[in-house]
């Protein structure tokens, strides 16, 4: 089902103070897709969130779900939460410690008064999709972090929402598990083919699991795409900056052409192959990811975009290295494989690739 | 729940207003004012009679010396216990669990009432012992400043340990270790960092016991009073209850100084538990007690404990066990075995007051502490979720009785009932406990509340649970236990209560309590231990009771 989000405001007030949780918010989340909400944390991600399951209500604006106005300022309605028919996954999964994991699975069912057989059916077939078959007796504080997960997940999905909500549902589990989690969810969503709304401050989360992402900043939303279009074409310095490492240097367009961009800046001329609608004579910033980084060890190196410097810093993380290199003033990170041989202090050339230079407005 | 809770609390602001403040208003109004039946005319008569009286003095220099005295014994042996507890290897660590339970378990009355049966000089058992053993006259005198402090600092021990034992084990071990390894000795380190860093929270206890012992009403009266020491809680009684006449207008002058000193001294206290929080480091990550090795003291110090353990609980229950047997006061052996009866208990049963005492009281203690937790469910519900500047009045107004010492609140709603149809009927009594007594429920209810973290009642209501279905699936189950424990502490209070019956009680609503405490002003030993005994049954089959329904709904859902 759509979700639809217009023009919603909330604010908070704190000791005499008024804090903007959301700014004047407009999202359209489409039908059947993992809809991430993305941002720092203090962004309002959550307050939309809580918006949309109807634990808060926003100051203006309104919310509809499908074909229901759930909430609008204007027209004073304002649909409870329980009425909303949606399921949501809690930060601290809200598994309710007095019940074991039958009662807390089959609550919603319970709740709309359905019959002990169908209960029992749907129970156990939540329970079978979360793989957690023959758990039913076992009491809620007997679980382990992954299975109370799933447990919230079992009985966000037991009465077939037509949407699902998750707030931070990998934040308190451990790196390992969290990996696994989340492509398990992953392959658990696209089965469903049901919409899904997605909050995390992670990420490496939001670009993994997310069909579509919304970047927030300080309750306003900043950009929506692609996974892919918000990593690699990005042209905001936040969103380029939140997501990812990346190098910005400062500089104005010196030519434009059918084969892209040429930016002069403190370290030379940069040739971005990328089309944009700056202007020459334009001060821009350029982006560039230290992944695209290419090092030529021998010191030589040709074609554009080619610089060379000094190796400040080298630190060995595991699966690659991650290095600082100073080409005059200015120190730019790079990342090579860490079998190469570099070593801190050395003379090496670097070379962008044109394609991943990305022209950042000022 | 946020928005019917906000509604609630201007009522309750006007309930828990009511309770709490009524008695001080009355107090203060009725200070002024010359006999019950003179009320509104002003006057400063009742004043200038009791300050200027010549016994005064003397009262105030007793009460100065049995408050500080009390605080001095029952921190230290705090300090003791706690340091034994979490900084030595001392074995049977349980026992500082069931020493700080204590005061659920024996109410304050007969504990002074075992030690004035083992010590009074005419015929204590201890004293007929040594007397046995060729000591002349009477050895001990329990009935002395000296016997009145020990007592009371025995029974105020428990508080000031749960003050002190857990700045003790919230300490940070690297302050003594830093010591140690400037070259410090043990003792050293003990007196010149644990100690000095520990100050607020032994301020904090001293402070606390020093409240509690002058709101005292047990044992000044049971020890005090044969002994003629008084202080201003048996002097606002004597006032009140002994003479030709009681003067209820000169009890609320004297009463006005006793609540003075209380409320400045619950102020100092909570200034005092706030600093501490700038001393005492909790270190979460890697705490590790060092343990110091007590060697070869090591069991000489668990006797000591076992002993404390076995004068607080064991031998009070003993001695009252052992003289409601026997036919009057006599040294254990073969004759007082050979001449045991169940008399006392045949006439204690067979007492019409008596029996009305154990109605009322049964009846205060269930019905009471019911009322009392319903009460404190819907305040606490206020203070936790709804964060305005009404909930924060009504959490000051509702923990403000806390330091309100009992005999001056009864003189207090004495004025009040005497206006209204409720003076001499049990709903007196029932109003006076729950505006008393209110923290004690409201103290676990509120941590219950703060537990339940919101997410699972916003779960519930996203899970399509309405605000009622909530309620009654998710909150109230998980309240259980703090309502079980409130409802608890204020059954077994209300039970026992004392200071504010000894003044609301009169004939037809006599209290337990009251009818132990007159049997001990006319020596019927045997009967109040047998009446005695009783009471420590009623209140422990209230706990085991309500404690198993608790556990019974708790596992449902």
């Amino acid at each position: 089902m759509e979700i639809r989000v217009r023009n919603v405001s909330k604010f908070y007030y704190s000791e005499g103070k008024r804090i903007e949780a959301l700014v004047d918010v407009n999202l359209v989340i489409p039908s059947n897709r993992i809809f991430t909400l993305l941002g720092p944390s203090g962004c309002g991600k959550t307050t939309l969130l809580r918006c949309i399951v109807g634990l808060e209500s926003p100051d203006s604006g309104e919310i509809a779900i499908g074909d229901e106005v759930v909430f609008s300022a204007e027209k004073g309605i304002f649909v409870p939460p329980d009425r909303r028919g949606l399921g949501m996954v809690f930060q601290t999964y809200a598994i309710w410690p007095h019940m074991n994991v039958f009662d807390n699975v089959a609550y919603p069912l319970q709740a709309r008064n359905e019959r002990q057989e169908e209960i029992a059916r749907k129970v156990a077939r939540a329970l079978h999709f979360v793989q957690l078959d023959g758990f039913e007796k076992r009491p809620a504080t007997k679980l382990s972090g992954g299975q109370q997960q799933r447990v919230a997940l079992a009985r966000a999905l037991v009465a077939e929402p037509k949407v699902i909500l998750f707030d931070e549902p990998l934040s308190n589990l451990d790196a390992k598990l969290r990996e696994e989690t989340r492509k398990e969810l992953r392959r658990f969503l696209t089965e469903l083919r049901i919409t899904a709304v997605y909050v995390t401050h992670d990420q490496i989360e939001a670009l993994a699991l997310s069909d579509d992402i919304a970047v927030m900043r300080n309750g306003r939303i900043v950009e929506t795409g692609t996974p892919r279009e918000i990593y690699f074409d990005s042209d905001r310095q936040f969103v380029a900056d939140f997501i990812g490492h990346a190098n910005f240097i400062p500089g104005t367009v010196a030519a434009t052409g059918e084969s892209g961009t040429r930016v002069d800046s403190a370290i030379g001329p940069i040739a971005c192959a990328k089309k944009t609608g700056a202007a020459p004579g334009q001060a821009v910033t350029v982006c560039i990811r230290p992944e695209f980084i290419h090092v030529h060890t021998d010191g030589r190196g040709d074609g554009e975009n080619v610089f060379r410097g000094k190796v400040e810093s080298l630190v060995f993380v595991g699966d690659a290295c991650e290095g600082e290199i100073r080409i005059g003033e200015t120190v730019l990170l790079f990342r090579i494989d860490p079998t190469a041989a570099v070593r801190e202090g050395e003379e090496i050339a670097l070379q962008f690739d044109p394609r991943h230079c990305t022209i950042l407005m000022s | 729940m946020q928005k019917t809770s906000a509604a609630l609390t201007p009522g309750l602001i006007a309930i828990v207003g009511f309770l709490t403040l009524c008695p001080v208003v009355m107090l203060i109004l009725g200070s002024f004012s010359g006999e019950l039946g003179a009320f509104g005319a002003f006057t400063l008569d009742k004043y200038v009679a009791a300050y200027t009286d010549p016994a005064f003095a003397e009262i105030l220099v007793s009460t100065v010396i049995f408050t500080l005295g009390s605080a001095l014994v029952a921190t230290g042996l705090a300090l003791f216990l706690a340091y034994l507890n979490t900084r030595t290897n001392i074995p049977g660590k349980f026992m500082f669990g069931v020493i700080s339970l204590i005061p659920m378990m024996v109410p304050h009355i007969l504990f002074a009432v075992s030690w004035v049966l083992l010590l009074n000089p005419s015929n204590g058992m201890i004293n007929l012992f040594l007397r046995q053993l060729g000591l002349e006259g009477a050895a001990l005198n329990i009935y002395s400043l000296t016997g009145m402090i020990l007592v009371e600092g025995l029974l105020d021990l428990p508080i000031a340990y749960l003050v002190i034992a857990p700045a003790m084990s919230a300490f940070d071990v690297a302050l003594e270790e830093s010591s140690r390894v400037c070259g410090a000795s043990n003792a050293r380190t003990l007196f010149r960092v644990t100690l000095p860093v520990l100050r607020p929270a032994i301020l904090a206890a001293l402070t606390l016991v020093i409240v509690r012992s002058l709101a005292s009403f047990a044992v000044p009266s049971v020890i005090g009073m044969p002994g003629r020491i008084y202080v201003l809680a048996t002097h606002i009684y004597s006032i009140v209850a002994t003479g030709y006449a009681a003067d209820y207008g000169m009890a609320a002058a004297v009463g006005m100084s006793a609540l003075a000193a209380s409320i400045t001294l619950i102020v100092l206290y909570r200034r005092l538990t706030r600093e501490g929080e700038k001393y005492v480091t909790i270190s979460s990550r890697g705490y590790r007690p060092s343990v110091i090795d007590l060697k070869g003291a090591r069991y000489p110090l668990f006797a000591v404990v076992a002993l404390i353990s076995f004068v607080l609980i064991v031998l009070p229950i003993l001695v009252l066990f052992y003289t409601s047997l026997v036919p009057y006061v006599m040294t254990p052996g073969a004759k007082a075995f050979a001449a045991m009866s169940w008399r006392h208990w045949v006439t204690v049963l067979k007492d019409p007051v008596s029996l009305l005492a154990l109605k009322n009281s049964l009846f205060l203690g269930v019905g009471g502490a019911t009322l009392g937790i319903l009460l404190s469910f819907f305040v606490a519900c206020v203070i936790v979720k709804v964060r305005t500047k009404a909930s924060g009045l009504l959490e000051s107004l509702s923990f403000l009785s806390f330091s309100f010492p009992g005999i001056v609140v009864g003189i207090g709603f004495m004025w009040f009932f005497v206006q209204t149809p409720l003076y001499s009927t049990i709903w007196a009594l029932l109003i006076g406990y729950i505006a008393t007594y209110l923290p004690y429920g409201l103290r676990p209810l509120t941590s219950a509340f703060v537990q339940i973290h919101s997410h699972l009642e916003e779960s519930s209501r996203v899970c399509g649970g309405g605000p009622l279905y909530t309620m009654r699936r998710i909150v109230l189950p998980l309240l259980v236990p703090g309502i079980a424990s409130g409802w608890i502490l204020m059954a077994t209070m209300f039970v026992r209560e004392l200071s504010l019956s000894v003044v609301l009680s009169r004939p037809g609503t006599e209290v337990l309590a009251v009818q132990i405490l007159r049997f001990a002003e006319d020596g019927l030993w045997g009967r109040l231990s047998a009446l005695g005994i009783l009471m420590i049954f009623i209140s422990t089959a209230l706990v085991v009771i309500a404690d198993g329904i608790a556990k019974r709904l708790s596992r449902r859902g």
